[in-house]
Order: C-alpha cells, then sequence, then structure tokens
C-alpha cells in the first residue's frame, strides 16, 4: 500500500512536469524524422525507419531514467519533501522502492506510447511489424529498468549530477563489454587481463538488452534468449536496489 | 509512561568526506510525560531541530536513545505515534491539499473511507475547503502552515512534534497555531515544539528546556523556572501638583511624562505602595500600576548569559 503510494505519486510528479512532455515530444519527433535518414539510404527505407526508431525509444528512455532516475531521491531531501514522508510509519525500503517503482511506471508508458508509434509508423511506411520487433521493445525496457536502478542507487549516494556521469559511464561501458574480454594476445598471464575479466562479470551487459539489430533485418530472435535475458536483468536490478534500500536506511536526512 | 524519553542522546554529524563536525547534541536526557506541553529553546544552532529529527527517525544517533511512548524511535512503530510539522514545511507543489492529505493518508496506512474521513475533519477544523483544489505550489506561508498542521494531523497521532511552528506567520497567524496547540493540548495531544516566540512559549508551554550549544542547560515548569519575585513596578498618576512630583520623584528611580499621566518606576512592591498613598494623599489621580515580573524572555537571556 505505502509502496504503490508513493509509486503512484512519483509516477504523478512525472506527468505533471512539461520537462517529460517535452522528452517524449522530441522522442515522439526523431521518430517520425527518421524517414528523412531512409530517404537518403536507397532500397533500406523500413530497415533505417525501423532501426532508427527503436534507437529514439532506447535514447529516450535512457535520457528519462538517467536524468529523472538520478534526482529521484536526491530531490526529495534537497526540497525536504521527505521529512514528512520518513516520518510516517513506513520502512526506508518501501520509499526506495516506491520511488523506483513510479519511474518504472513512467518509462513503460513512455516506452509503450513511443513502440507503438513507432510500430504504426512503420506499419503505415509498408514494413513488417514482427515479434522480434515487439521482443527489442521489451528488451529496451527492461534496459531502462536495470539503468533506473542504477539510478536510483547513486540518487541515495550523491548529487543528481555525478549520479548522472556516473550513471551514463556505467551506460557506455555496460554497451562495450566485449572489450573486457576479448583482449589482445599480449595481455595473456597479466594482472590487467585478470583484473578486465573480472570487471567483465561486475560490469553490467546492456548489450543483452540490444537486438535492435535483428528487428531491423527481421532476423528471427528465440524467446529463451529474450527469457535469458529478462532474467539477467531482473537479477542485476533485484541487487542495486538492495543495495539501494542499504545504502539509504542509515542516511541522515 | 512517557511520551518522549531521551537518555544520552548524542549527535554528531559528518561531513560529505566522512570527516566529524563539531557535537551537535550532547547528553541529551529528558522526559515529557503524556498530555503535557513541552516547550523546546535555544539559540539558532543549539540542536533543537537535531533533536526533533532523531525523535521523528529523520537521522541516526551518534550515542544514546530516544523513545516514543516506550518504542525506539528508530523503530518505524514509533513513528505510528507521531505527528511531525517541519519548520517551513515543504509539500509536493503539484498536489492540492486533498491530494496531500489523501497521499499521507495512505502512507498511514488509512483505508479510502478512513482517507475521506480524515480529509472532512482535518479540512473543516483548519479552513482547508476553499483551498482543496488549488496546487501547493500558490500557496502563503500561512496556508502552508495550515496544510501542514494537517498532514501532522494524519491518522491522529498521540504526539505532535512542531518544529518553529510559529516561524514566519503574521500575528493572526501565530494566534491560530497557538489556538490549536490550545485545542489539541484538549483533545490530550501531548506536544512537544521548539520556538523562538518566546512570549507564545509561555503562554501555551507547561514546561520548557532549554539547549545552550546542543546540552540540555535548564528544564522544568515555566513556575519553577520564573522567579516569582517582582523585578521593577511602574506607577502611573494623573493631575498631580508640581511639588508633589518632586517628592515622589524622589522615590522612584526613573520617571517620565507622557500623555497618560507621570511614570514613576521602582524597584519593588514596598515602595510602589508607599508611592501609592502619597499620590492618594496628594490628591492625585492613581491611572495605572504594573508589577514587572521575569518573563520567559528574561530568563531565557539569564540563562544564556550564565552559559557564556
Amino acid at each position: 500500500m505505502r509502496i504503490i503510494a508513493v509509486a503512484q505519486n512519483t509516477f504523478r510528479e512525472a506527468v505533471r512536469d512539461k520537462v517529460f512532455y517535452v522528452l517524449v515530444f522530441f522522442g515522439l519527433a526523431t521518430l517520425v524524422g527518421s524517414k528523412a535518414l531512409g530517404w537518403i539510404s536507397i532500397g533500406q527505407e523500413i530497415k533505417i525507419v525501423k532501426d532508427f526508431s527503436l534507437a529514439s525509444v532506447s535514447v529516450f528512455g535512457v535520457l528519462i531514467a538517467i536524468f529523472v532516475g538520478t534526482s529521484l531521491i536526491y530531490k526529495e531531501i534537497d526540497k525536504r519533501t521527505i521529512y514528512t514522508i520518513i516520518c510516517r510509519p513506513m520502512a526506508r525500503y518501501e520509499f526506495v522502492l516506491g520511488k523506483y517503482l513510479g519511474m518504472a511506471l513512467l518509462l513503460g508508458v513512455t516506452t509503450a506510447v513511443l513502440g507503438i508509434v513507432a510500430a504504426a509508423y512503420v506499419a503505415i511506411l509498408g514494413g513488417n511489424v514482427d515479434a522480434t520487433f515487439f521482443y527489442a521493445l521489451v528488451l529496451i525496457y527492461w534496459e531502462l529498468l536495470m539503468v533506473t536502478a542504477f539510478a536510483t542507487l547513486f540518487s541515495s549516494l550523491t548529487s543528481p549530477i555525478l549520479g548522472a556521469i556516473i550513471v551514463f559511464s556505467i551506460y557506455v561501458v555496460g554497451h562495450a563489454t566485449g572489450i573486457l574480454i576479448n583482449l589482445p594476445e599480449h595481455f595473456d598471464n597479466t594482472a590487467s587481463k585478470t583484473v578486465l575479466e573480472f570487471m567483465y562479470y561486475i560490469v553490467p551487459n546492456f548489450s543483452n538488452f540490444n537486438v535492435r539489430a535483428e528487428a531491423a533485418n527481421d532476423v528471427p530472435v528465440a524467446l529463451g534468449y529474450v527469457v535469458w535475458s529478462m532474467v539477467y536483468g531482473a537479477v542485476y536490478t533485484g541487487m542495486l536496489l538492495l543495495l539501494a534500500a542499504v545504502a539509504f536506511e542509515n542516511k541522515d536526512v | 509512561m512517557d511520551a518522549v524519553y531521551t537518555e544520552n542522546l548524542s549527535k554528531t554529524y559528518r561531513s560529505q568526506l566522512g570527516q566529524r563536525q563539531p557535537i551537535s547534541l550532547d547528553d541529551l536526557s529528558l522526559s515529557v510525560a503524556e498530555n503535557e506541553v513541552f516547550g523546546f529553546l535555544g539559540r539558532n544552532g543549539a540542536g533543537k531541530t537535531t533533536t526533533i529529527k532523531l525523535l521523528c527517525g529523520l537521522i541516526r544517533p551518534t550515542r544514546g536513545t530516544a523513545r516514543i511512548f516506550g518504542e525506539d524511535s528508530r523503530r518505524k512503530e514509533s513513528r505510528r505515534l507521531i505527528g511531525f510539522l517541519p519548520e517551513n514545511p515543504y509539500f509536493y507543489e503539484y498536489l492540492t491539499p486533498k491530494e496531500t492529505l489523501d497521499f499521507y493518508g495512505k502512507l498511514h496506512g488509512l483505508s479510502a473511507t478512513d482517507r475521506a474521513s480524515e480529509w472532512k475533519k482535518l479540512s473543516e477544523m483548519l479552513d482547508l475547503g476553499p483551498i482543496a483544489d488549488q496546487r501547493v505550489r500558490s500557496f502563503s506561508k500561512g496556508m502552508r502552515q495550515r496544510l501542514g498542521f494537517a498532514v501532522a494531523l494524519v491518522g491522529d497521532p498521540k504526539l505532535l512534534i512542531l518544529d518553529e511552528p510559529m516561524s514566519g506567520l503574521d500575528p493572526l497567524g501565530r494566534r491560530a497555531i497557538r489556538e490549536l496547540i490550545l485545542k489539541m493540548r484538549d483533545q490530550q495531544k501531548t506536544i512537544f515544539f521548539s520556538s523562538h516566540v518566546l512570549s507564545d512559549v509561555q503562554q501555551v508551554c507547561d514546561r520548557v528546556g532549554i539547549l545552550v550549544k546542543g546540552k540540555l542547560t535548564r528544564q522544568g515548569r515555566l513556575n519553577e523556572l520564573l522567579t516569582e519575585r517582582v523585578q521593577v513596578v511602574e506607577v502611573v498618576a494623573a493631575n498631580l501638583a508640581q511639588a508633589a512630583i518632586s517628592d515622589i520623584a524622589r522615590m522612584a528611580t526613573a520617571n517620565r511624562v507622557s500623555e497618560t499621566g507621570h511614570h514613576f518606576i521602582v524597584a519593588d512592591l514596598a515602595v510602589a505602595n508607599e508611592l501609592v498613598k502619597m499620590i492618594h494623599a496628594r490628591g492625585a489621580e492613581l491611572v495605572d500600576f504594573i508589577a514587572v515580573r521575569e518573563s520567559l524572555e528574561d530568563y531565557f537571556m539569564r540563562v544564556q548569559d550564565d552559559c557564556v
């Protein structure tokens, strides 16, 4: 009940904020504007529109997740709205979880709106909207949930600016984890290799959630792969939220 | 059982880099009985808000314990019994008072029916009806304070903790808050509040505690702390002849003339009585007789001076 109340309120705060609509508007504009790129790529218009529209869902989702997410808890402390909330008979983890779920709901609605418009746009242009396109959207959302969990964790630890820089860095590294494991031969038997390989298992592998190229090229993706990626994301997200709750538990506000 | 009980409660904040700051609250041991109005006084930075935050579970003590009706203040169960009004209360700007109270009702675990009846009761008590659907962002200080009081009362808590409830309010607003505090006392609630407006504290409190630099230096009932001894007496007389004025002025420590008459300041009641007899004997009229006793403000200043 209390978690849901905080989540509803977080969602309500975002949808009553003009910045959210500006981001969604730009998301929609970029998506529709993808046709312009289609024109300059002869014969591959649908492919480009699919790829670009899915990328825009992901990019604008990540922007919302990072910039709104990293201020989720910090803003409550900074604006002192937290005083009258934490002094209620609720556990602190309920607050953290509520804030996270509110963001998850917001991103769910954003992804759904942008995703539906993208699918409709592709269909109008004569493209094929198949299961892979749907899988790509689901995995984008799952990736956003994980990014938001990172943002929530850093929101309870540091300022939004520093938090955003850290989460963005993790996001970038998380999309290039391959370089940590596929090292050149001269790294063999070195301490650097051990450290980098260790990092490979610690850093989130966001590439697991990227099937946009398959969706654009109508290459089927196995449902098992989608489920496996979702389980990976859920476990990682769960651990991040646990850390966020622990970090917030004894924090002086 | 005491409504508030603290034992050696201490708090030292840490900086961002983990360094210890000067101690904010030092070995605070106090108790507030049920249905008591307790005034918590101190200069800015004395540790009042730190104490309040510790009681409300917003910060963790470095040492010592705080109990609310016997429950450790770190446990969420203790907060079921607390209604908290922070200094300059901040609420979500995008919500209306009705939505705000509904939100806090949910946090308190109230059902939809209970939340509706809480709104009815509190909006009538604090006159929130006319602003029920306005966003908080457009509210004046007084309106925010009324809403803050309503939020603190959600769930009918037994203990109200109010941090500077009169700060920044105009005289009417201050009076309204004072009356609310007295009304809450009549409803058998315990009230723990900090304030700089010492005249208001004197009017509503049963007991006070004074913090100086994080240490509780005095606590007790007002009638025990404030000396009953008259500090000075001001006698005002009219229609005095010039010769009488000179004679009486010799008995006074100071005198002045106003539209009302001649004002004579004397050191104690015995001299003042002699002076009154003289006024009557000279055929003049006694206009006023004011015995000035120590106020809470005088006492507060005396404590501050003692601690320097």
